[in-house]
């Protein structure tokens, strides 16, 4: 293992990775300012950059985005109460009321403070956590990952919200739907393609990605009117000390060693993420808190804040665990990350740690200076990149519009793939205000081929029969904890439905 | 029943569902392909029949409380229409006016459907930023793009 840490090591404090390191937090940590504009649509837009470089440093520079977007997430989150992404929804409840009393400085630095350390923690624990699920992976067969995907899709449409299950779901089988389009990978056979060339090879991941969250979520800032803000609203309050004294660290330290490792253990289950772990954490502190302190929670109490920022980053880590280990994405941002991964030849899984032990390290080692360059380069430049802010936001929306079509066009010079786009955003944009979810079908869309291809390995060696489903005990145990998960949310409904119903006889 | 958003949704995805499942028929397939346990049109099949029966779960099940209401004025609905057809037509533009003209012309239009009206603002932050980009993709990043074909036809 540690020959690995020193490849890892090695490649990514090449002075090239550590400038992309940087680059990505940096424009991370911009586009996560901007309302509306979170990880997924920062990662997704650096996807056409990522193409020029070489696996390892793509990927860096990814993480690095990823980081910084939920940092800046945050920021906005604190200055100007308006998160840039659902998993820092709950650091305004209690960094815009400090903000309020005169202590954004504070609340900012309590933020990187408990993201690092969130980020810190996950990152120790994914080193060691990462190879010895790798080495277990590399036993499992096709009926195993076909097992694990469906665990993967439904996971994420049942953590979805309260009911959203069938919308996800729905929406995860529509993802499967379009990965079908194009020449079947196992026959060659044409499907969907209704004889045009230009969909013989499918629909590309990025321009799906670009057009599902880049594009689709700037036409839904504009159509919110959110984008004709005043620029009274868009003002980021003034910053005061960065300043913490020893009782405010001896206060928020266990609460931040507490959410650090609770966050991580939720970003490991399949689809579960920060944005729950953020919202579990905070819950778990108010629980936890005295009682003197639990009523001060939603007014700037400092506990409310470090819970969901070290929460979130420490499950922004552990999504990494089953996207390098499993090949099965965490959230959707790693969905993206494994289509650039896809798109580089790149397989993640259990032979990742052994056929590219390079990328697996550095991705591991780069996450830990991402969360480094974070508290060193950006902490103290953040009054300076929320100047950004005041780009007007008529000129603003238009470029990101020209970066997610150009993006798309310069990796296959085809412009059916800009008109493609457009249709894309605009069911995207339908969809969104039906309220179904977007990143199952992401989910749904990366792994499709996959997902066939194992269980066509599986049937033709179980000779058509289903019974490959309970004959490994393995694939039976994970086809079962599927199952559960799938039943969890009608159950407790049913449970909440009978206790309200028991209570209510009583009365 | 009264139509809400779910319903609506349900609808068009059994809709989706259905047609999905009915094209699945023309996928070819080799010869003995149909004696195989698994082959091209096997998994569109069942993804059909998995919309179908989610849809109907949608339909018939109680609607669970819809998230907050969005509203939504037409006029914005009309911004995103525009921007989406400036966009369409930024894609047929391309091969024909070329990478600086129809980006500058897309930028300083786009601007101005979303409220700028500075003339000086218009131009200066498109047409500079239009032909710097050109110039770093064509001369520093040594990307290909096709010269105009109404210019250099």
């Amino acid at each position: 293992m540690f020959e690995g840490v020193f490849t890892g090591l090695s490649t990514a404090l090449m002075p090239f990775n550590l400038m992309m390191v940087v680059v990505g937090c940096f424009a991370g940590t911009f586009i996560g300012m901007l309302p509306g504009l979170g990880p997924i649509s920062a990662v997704a837009l650096m996807i056409p950059i990522t193409y020029t470089l070489d696996p390892s440093s793509g990927i860096i520079l990814m993480a690095g985005v990823y980081y910084g977007a939920v940092f800046g997430g945050s920021t906005s989150s604190i200055l100007i109460n308006a998160p840039g992404c659902a998993s820092t929804l709950v650091t305004t409840f209690d960094g815009y009321p400090l903000a309020q009393k005169n202590q954004a400085g504070k609340a900012l630095a309590l933020a990187a403070y408990s993201s690092f350390c969130g980020g810190t923690v996950g990152a120790i624990i994914l080193i060691f956590a990462a190879p010895a699920l790798a080495s277990v992976s590399l036993s499992f067969q096709s009926s195993d990952y076909f097992a694990l995907m469906l665990l993967g899709l439904t996971s994420v449409a049942a953590f979805s919200g309260k009911g959203q299950v069938i919308k996800a779901m729905m929406m995860t089988v529509f993802g499967l739907m379009i990965a079908t389009v194009g020449n079947d990978v196992i026959t060659g056979a044409p499907r969907y393609t209704f004889g045009k060339m230009d969909l013989v090879d499918g629909i590309s991941f990025l321009l799906l990605a670009m057009a599902t969250f880049a594009l689709a979520e700037v036409m839904m800032t504009i159509m919110r009117g959110k984008m004709f803000l005043t620029s009274q609203t868009m003002q980021p309050v003034a910053l005061s000390s960065m300043k913490l004294s020893l009782d405010e660290v001896k206060e928020v330290a266990p609460t931040v060693a507490r959410s650090s490792v609770f966050g991580f253990i939720v970003g490991v289950l399949p689809g579960a993420g920060a944005t729950i772990a953020s919202f579990l954490a905070y819950g778990l502190e108010r629980n936890l808190a005295p009682e003197r302190l639990r009523k001060m929670f939603g007014k700037g109490a400092l506990r409310g804040l470090a819970a969901p920022e070290a929460a979130n980053n420490a499950a922004s880590t552990g999504s990494f665990v089953p996207l390098l280990t499993l090949g099965i994405p965490g959230s959707g941002t790693t969905a993206i990350m494994l289509g650039a991964l896809i798109a580089y030849g790149i397989q993640p899984g259990p032979r990742l740690y052994v056929d590219h032990p390079d990328v697996f390290w550095s991705v591991i080692i780069s996450m830990y200076f991402g969360n480094l360059v974070l508290l060193v380069l950006n902490l103290p430049l953040i009054p300076y990149i929320s100047r950004l802010l005041a780009i007007p936001p008529q000129i603003l929306n238009p470029l990101i519009i020209f970066f997610s079509i150009i993006g798309v066009y310069l990796v296959s010079f085809n412009t059916f793939d800009i008109q493609m786009m457009v249709f894309i955003t605009l069911l995207a944009v339908g969809l969104k205000m039906l309220d179904f979810p977007m990143a199952p079908m992401l989910l749904g869309f990366i792994l499709g081929g996959m997902l066939e291809k194992n269980l066509s390995r599986a049937l033709v060696v179980s000779d058509g029969s289903f019974d490959f489903l309970w004959n490994r005990p393995l694939t039976f145990s994970i086809m079962s904890v599927t199952l559960i998960i799938l039943l969890l949310p009608w159950i407790l409904n049913l449970g909440k439905r009978l206790g309200t119903k028991l209570l209510s006889a009583a009365d | 029943m009264s139509l809400t958003k779910d319903r609506f949704g349900g609808l068009l995805f059994l809709l989706l569902s259905i047609t999905y499942g009915y094209y699945a028929a023309d996928i070819p397939l080799l010869p003995g392909d149909k004696f195989e346990p698994f082959h091209a049109q096997t998994m569109p099949y069942w993804l059909s029949g998995l919309g179908v029966i989610f849809s109907i779960l949608l339909i018939v099940l109680k609607p669970a409380p819809t998230l907050e209401s969005e509203s939504i004025s037409n006029s914005n609905l009309v911004l995103m229409l525009g921007l989406m057809a400036f966009t369409f037509a930024f894609s047929v533009a391309l091969p024909w006016l070329g990478f600086p003209i129809t980006t500058s012309v897309f930028l300083a239009s786009s601007y101005w459907l979303l409220g700028e009206r500075r003339p000086k603002m218009l131009v200066f932050a498109s047409v500079p930023f239009a032909l710097v980009f050109w110039l770093l993709l064509t001369q520093v990043l040594d990307v290909y793009i096709a010269p105009a074909r109404l210019i250099f036809w």
